[in-house]
């Protein structure tokens, strides 16, 4: 019987799995040293960073990092955080070098709190990232053979009452619950189809993360696990925690 | 809580230490130099002339003492004699006044700083037994054996700029080639002097000393430059609190000077001063707290505001 490159491919080098996945917000307070004195976020961090402890726990080959951002792209996961933007009295990082963004350092700062100091690949998705562009993006998040835990950073939608970032608007209580929903159940379809324009005008910066994470897991044929670990806005912004076991 | 070793993330912001000693000791609390301090004045007086014997009763001046710690205060500054002319008092009533009531505090505030305000070897010798830490020498090392009173008992000193009065002499066309200089060479050589006798060197304070043997113009120079002080590496102390040179300078009786009091307060931090004595503790632990935080050397408070 004659056998085709792929499945050759495929024999010699057993797909990739995508073991688990943790979502977590990315807002700047995250960063312990930006909110002074008191820790504001002790019990969201907390919550992420065991989640991510749990998830590299079964010492998984790769962590692959995809987040929010102005544009897509690679990231080197050596480049430092540049904190000092948002704020501190810190020094900041010589001109020109480079950073990683915000939802990435974010992420590099969870993982590091968690203690996984393993391989690392980070990626950006431009967050009016088409449909094309995250299933590209979910189909090279992971390499032939190797067990990969994700780490997916989102938000909810930042216009959820008088004092929130964008002020109030009304329908993003239900587009959160229905988030929330699908991370609570796993529910991998929704997330990648979650609607683009609705979510750029409720300032949900997390959209086009949340899809990459559904077409990875589509792409994997997995049924996950799903466990919503955390879940409030109490800067009007709503803040998902989430942990995907796939295998 | 000062320091920020509580918070690995925060930039230590100044590569260089404040003072040369780097920390602050006074009697058994040690403080680090970025660490701004405020010393709560409490008069067993009936003549001071702010609060014109609020607290000559010894219950009414325990009862300060527990509002100030309330409201912030490091130390509390014990004294029982006016600064300026009025009723005499001989050492054996300053001490009456004195020591008994530190020995007071002591018992109901094991760990608060204790300064008594007293130029008396005599009456250093029976605060310091009866648990005093800081010896406020507000008139410059007029008694010499008050800075042996501070080796016996390992407590801390403030070394203060009088231009040469006596005790309780007011200031009677003073005049300075530079008052700033005069201060300098005066508040150092008393420190030089009291290490060299065996204080702890990390335990001597000096205190341009506002408004004592100065005229407002003086007491505002001396602030406008207080910078030149601090960059001797000595802890500098200020007592600016409701003071003749803010009253000249605004126009304003006793009753009135908070505000100026604050100004001068914000300035001597900008500068780099570390005490501040005072009589309101808590405005003045804001203006700190808020000095501070520009300069960077205080994380603030709780930040949320476009983070989230």
């Amino acid at each position: 019987m004659p056998v085709t490159r792929e499945e050759a491919r495929a024999a010699a080098y057993p797909r990739a799995v995508i073991v688990a996945a943790v979502v977590s917000p990315h807002p700047p307070l995250l960063l312990r040293e930006l909110t002074g004195r008191v820790d504001v976020a002790a019990g969201l961090r907390a919550t992420a960073v065991s989640a991510l402890a749990g998830a590299t726990a079964s010492a998984p080959d790769v962590v692959v990092v995809v987040g929010g951002d102005h544009t897509g792209g690679a990231w080197d996961p050596g480049l430092p955080l540049d904190v000092r933007r948002f704020g501190t009295t810190g020094a900041r990082p010589s001109p020109g070098t480079p950073t990683l963004p915000l939802s990435l350092a974010v992420g590099r700062r969870l993982l590091d709190e968690a203690g996984w100091s393993g391989p690392t690949r980070m990626h950006t998705v431009a967050r009016d990232a088409s449909a094309a562009d995250v299933d590209a993006l979910a189909g090279e998040l992971t390499r032939p053979g190797e067990r990969a835990v994700l780490l997916v950073l989102g938000d909810g939608s930042a216009r959820r009452g008088e004092k929130a970032p964008g002020y109030l608007d009304e329908r993003a209580f239900p587009y959160d619950d229905e988030l929330a929903g699908a991370l609570a159940r796993g529910d991998a379809d929704l997330l990648e189809h979650l609607d683009p324009g609705l979510a750029d005008e409720l300032m949900v910066l997390g959209r086009s993360a949340f899809a990459v994470l559904g077409a990875a897991v589509r792409r994997e044929g997995a049924t996950p696990q799903a466990r919503l670990l955390h879940r409030d806005d109490p800067f009007g912004v709503t803040y998902l925690v989430a942990l995907w076991q796939l295998a | 809580m000062p320091g920020a070793g509580l918070f690995r993330h925060l930039p230590v912001p100044s590569p260089r230490p404040a003072t040369v000693a780097g920390v602050l000791k006074l009697g058994r609390r040690e403080f680090a130099d970025t660490d701004l301090l405020v010393m709560a004045i409490v008069n067993r007086t009936r003549d001071s002339f702010y609060d014109r014997g609020a607290t000559w009763e010894e219950g009414r001046a325990l009862e300060r003492v527990r509002q100030v710690v309330a409201e912030g205060a490091d130390i509390v500054d014990v004294g029982g004699v006016k600064a300026g002319p009025g009723e005499d008092v001989d050492a054996a009533e300053e001490v009456r006044r004195t020591a008994g009531f530190v020995a007071a505090v002591r018992a109901e505030f094991p760990d608060l700083v204790i300064s008594v305000d007293t130029w008396r070897a005599e009456v250093g010798r029976a605060v310091c037994d009866a648990g005093a830490d800081l010896l406020n020498d507000a008139w410059g090392g007029y008694d010499p054996v008050l800075a042996e009173v501070a080796v016996e008992y390992d407590a801390a000193l403030v070394c203060t700029h009088t231009g040469g009065l006596a005790p309780r002499t007011p200031p009677h066309r003073m005049s300075y080639d530079d008052v700033v200089r005069s201060a300098i060479d005066d508040t150092v050589a008393l420190a030089e002097r009291a290490v060299s006798l065996g204080v702890d060197r990390r335990s001597v304070l000096i205190d341009p000393a506002h408004d004592f043997g100065k005229n407002t113009w003086h007491s505002l120079e001396v602030t406008r430059r207080l910078d030149e002080m601090t960059a001797t590496g000595w802890p500098v102390l200020v007592s600016l609190s409701n003071k003749d040179f803010v009253g000249e300078t605004l126009d304003l009786p006793v009753g009135e000077r908070l505000a100026g009091t604050l100004a001068a307060t914000a300035v001597s931090a900008w500068h780099g001063a570390q005490v501040y004595r005072v009589h309101e503790v808590r405005e003045t632990r804001q203006v700190l707290d808020m000095v501070a935080g520009i300069k960077g050397t205080r994380a603030p408070a709780r930040v949320v505001r476009g983070l989230a």
